[in-house]
């Protein structure tokens, strides 16, 4: 039996949440080298105006992540193994002793700056619950074939998937799943069509920017975005931090490899609990957990029972 | 006179091998005992590179500590392993492929590492041998993939290597007759090494060495359904199976899969078979696991006898309390063994039924799921008509529908689904997941469960379709269809004349059975909780802790 440490990507913030960490000198020594780093205090990072912006928001995901880690491991709590979902890779790669963390808030402010700039008006998500991969890629390539362009982007479940693509085909194509039977399809709160090829030329990018820095290779196991497979090197966790941004992030196959490979806890670090009920869902008879609904103690303790 | 050239030629290679190999712990131990500490080292001196092994390993029992401890050994000494696997449930079963101490596979079962196994042959980091069913495995196992190594499992040894397995023997004596007779090496992992056995399981003579393991071998629970779960749909096709199957074709001797709708018929006949005066004409004879739901069955006196494949965690005393019914030794507890239990199945009962996750238009079923690679287990050695079957049974003949001479009776093998999943995923489908399977993982046939030309009776909350009285094949499909609810095969095979269909008997609906879907409720069931079945067996049944709600 082990443990995974969960690491959230975009939709989990949440203003001031970094009101949720301990005031514990780790968390400080994590703002301090992320201020350094951005030479600007991140302190109030987490306020709502700032939080209108895609680099503040994948910054603070960043910081909750790696101080929620550390201060579980000032508790003796370490983890068999490391996820994290889109963004969230920064900050496992971080725990998994694999990436520096200045080299990850460095990365993570870019890949937040070139996101925003390849931002295209009228593009966006969508999510669609209640069918599987098999029926909505059917659905996808039979919309596809006139010339029209909807990219499945996450399967963060069995049934629960995410969409990019212009927001007048996304609403299109929702209608199409519903009428096939979707149970929900609705446009999510992001301006940008991540995920999917779209954004290639920003993996090219992400991958020169991490060919110049030494990824190592992890203590901690990785599991991976893009194919939902676990790596063990280093060069392997390069490719995943750089490409999972244009490519869909397989998170439920790669939880179920957890699964598979004996994980029956899942630590979810701040903020917020996505993963949490997601895990919840598709494994009935292993533990979830989030350091936001449980706190860290809990955690800890649980971690180190097991 | 002839003179024979090939004198000069050894016999005895396998044998002198076996104690050339032998030899090489003797630096280890003199006894057939095996330090707990030194099995790794023993597994590197035994162990040559492309060695066949088997491990113990079926749904339930798992030889875990020598799992764990081939896990451990050098992979420079010990490298491209065939491994032969009844079923890959541990992390370390396919860890080992990873490390390179084993190259290539061949088994029947892998649910719990069903996707693993998927991404692995994907990648190439293992090479397939076959997916098998139980019988063909064990079948093969004296054929063409004798065992060099078998490692098992059991509760108990002698310091002469007498093997104790109590109510798990399951396939323990199969593979060690394979290897046993054919100069391989058995080695067995036992709980406690101790002189005092309740019974002898597996004579020493067949056992080269024995390890007490640092902890008891793994043992999983796999058979226990909670009453609790069953919905009031599943006591519907619970009492759509009763009448319009069990009752009409007098089914005596049978096997049930594991699943909330058999739980429901189980818990069903000492009520709703009871109130239809089936006592004593049905469901006399089983080969089953010991079920708990079978708890009230038992005590109601509607069970002869059940032969079980393996044991069931929390059942060990109830079974060897009611020796009338259950297989028992000298020591009072259960004998099981999954070879003879799935023959029996296969050839010696009338019915067989399963469920499926998708059906298609003319009966074929599978499990498999978009990714994963399960395998099979043995629901395809007792789900089919054995061809070769001969004697006869009411419920046999009652399957004949031709009056050729030479017509034969068919085994009953009845599918019970409801028409959607969870998630209304529809069930009837018109192409299965697994050819796209077949092609995916390169397999030489595509992983059918159990093909449609065996299935005799298809059971939907709908209704049921008597696929055996089908006389073409858009008979067959629209019998389906007309049960299939609005599932892509139901609507577009709909039958044109379901009157027709109905009259001939070839479908039936609930209330063609006296059946009152206002009827089929919850409270029918014998018991509606694991409480009230340690109730029925007197406080006998000792339901492991997660079943435990009080």
């Amino acid at each position: 039996m082990s443990t995974v440490f969960l690491f959230p990507g975009q939709g989990s913030q949440k203003p001031r949440m970094f009101q949720d960490l301990p005031d514990h000198p780790v968390v400080r020594k994590v703002f301090e080298e992320a201020s350094d780093e951005l030479d600007e205090s991140v302190y109030q990072w987490d306020v709502e105006s700032k939080l209108s912006s895609t680099i503040a928001v994948q910054i603070c995901l960043l910081v909750s992540g790696v101080a929620s880690a550390r201060v579980l491991k000032e508790k003796g709590a370490v983890p068999d193994f490391v996820a994290g979902h889109s963004v969230g890779t920064f900050g496992a790669a971080v725990v998994a002793g694999a990436l520096e963390f200045k080299d990850a808030v460095r990365l993570v402010r870019m890949r937040g700056e070139w996101m925003e700039q390849s931002f295209k008006k009228g593009y966006g998500m969508g999510v669609v619950t209640g069918l599987g991969e098999r029926q909505l890629n059917g659905l996808i390539d039979e919309y596809n074939q006139n010339e029209r362009n909807i990219y499945l982007a996450n399967l963060n479940s069995s049934r629960q998937m995410t969409i990019a693509g212009s927001l007048p085909e996304l609403r299109r194509f929702m209608e199409i799943a519903i009428a096939n039977h979707a149970q929900k399809a609705e446009l999510l709160d992001v301006a940008v069509p991540s995920h999917c090829s779209l954004l290639n030329e920003l993996s090219l990018k992400l991958e020169a920017e991490l060919d110049r820095l030494s990824v190592k290779n992890p203590e901690i196991p990785y599991a991976g975005n893009l194919r939902g497979r676990v790596l063990r090197r280093g060069e392997a966790i390069k490719k995943d931090l750089a490409w999972n941004v244009s490519h869909s992030v397989h998170w439920h196959e790669a939880t179920s490899l957890l699964y598979e490979l004996g994980v029956r806890l899942f630590v979810e670090m701040l903020p917020g609990n996505v993963l949490t009920k997601l895990a919840e869902d598709a494994f009935p008879e292993a533990r979830a957990i989030s350091i936001s609904d449980d706190g860290s103690d809990t955690a800890a303790i649980l971690v180190n029972r097991l | 006179m002839t003179i024979n050239t090939q004198t000069n030629n050894s016999w005895t290679t396998r044998r002198d091998a076996k104690t050339k190999r032998m030899n090489k712990i003797t630096h280890i131990t003199d006894s057939r005992v095996i330090p707990t500490d030194r099995m790794v080292e023993v597994l590197e001196e035994l162990l040559l590179p492309g060695d066949r092994v088997v491990l113990e390993g079926n749904n339930q029992k798992q030889a875990s500590f020598l799992s764990q401890s081939l896990s451990q050994v050098n992979s420079a000494k010990v490298y491209d392993l065939h491994m032969v696997l009844s079923s890959i449930s541990r992390p370390e079963h396919l860890d080992i492929f990873e490390s390179g101490i084993a190259e290539k596979v061949d088994f029947a079962y892998a649910g719990p590492q069903s996707l693993r196994i998927a991404q692995m042959i994907e990648d190439k980091e293992l090479t397939m041998g076959e997916i098998h069913t139980y019988i063909e495995l064990y079948g093969r196992l004296f054929i063409d993939l004798i065992p060099t190594i078998a490692l098992v499992a059991a509760d108990k040894a002698d310091s002469d290597g007498n093997l104790y397995t109590g109510a798990n023997t399951e396939e323990t004596p199969t593979i060690v007759e394979a290897a046993a007779f054919r100069d391989g090496i058995v080695i067995a992992q036992v709980n406690e090494i101790t002189d005092d056995l309740p019974r002898v399981d597996i004579p020493g003579s067949w056992v080269d060495l024995v390890v007490e393991a640092d902890e008891p071998y793994q043992l999983e629970p796999l058979f226990t359904r909670d009453p609790r779960h069953i919905t009031d749909i599943q006591v519907l096709l619970a009492m759509i199976t009763i009448r319009g199957i069990y009752e009409k074709h007098q089914v005596q001797s049978l096997n049930h899969g594991v699943g909330y709708n058999t739980a429901a018929i189980e818990l069903l006949l000492p009520t709703y078979g009871e109130s239809l005066g089936l006592k004593g004409k049905i469901c006399k004879h089983w080969a089953l696991n010991p079920h708990p739901t079978m708890i009230p069955a038992i005590e109601s006196g509607w069970v002869e006898s059940i032969h079980c494949f393996g044991g069931e965690v929390g059942m060990e005393e109830y079974t060897s309390r009611r020796p009338d019914v259950f297989f028992t030794g000298r020591d009072g507890s259960l004998r099981s063994n999954r070879t003879l239990s799935q023959l029996a199945g296969q050839y010696a009962v009338d019915l067989f039924v399963g469920s499926s996750l998708q059906i298609d238009s003319v009966g074929n079923s599978s499990t498999v799921t978009n990714g994963r690679l399960a395998g099979f287990g043995g629901a395809p050695n007792m789900g089919h008509d054995p061809g070769g079957r001969r004697h006869s049974t009411p419920a046999w003949l009652n399957m004949m529908t031709s009056e050729d001479p030479l017509a034969r009776g068919k085994k009953l093998v009845v599918q019970v689904v409801e028409t959607h999943q969870i998630g209304n995923t529809p069930v009837f489908v018109e192409s299965l997941d697994a050819i796209d399977v077949k092609n995916e993982a390169d397999l030489a046939t595509a992983p059918v469960m159990i093909y449609g030309d065996d299935v005799t009776h298809v059971v939907t909350e709908e209704g049921i379709a008597y696929l055996y009285k089908a006389k073409s094949l858009e008979e067959r499909r629209e019998a389906l269809a007309a049960i299939a609810g609005v599932t892509p095969v139901g609507v577009r095979y709909s039958p044109k004349d379901i009157q027709k269909l109905r009259q001939e008997g070839i479908v039936a609906f609930p209330e063609d059975l006296g059946i009152r879907r206002s009827e089929a409720n919850r409270s029918l069931l014998a018991a509606k909780n694991i409480e009230e079945l340690v109730e029925w067996s007197g406080g006998l049944y000792n339901p492991p802790e997660k079943f435990q709600s009080w």
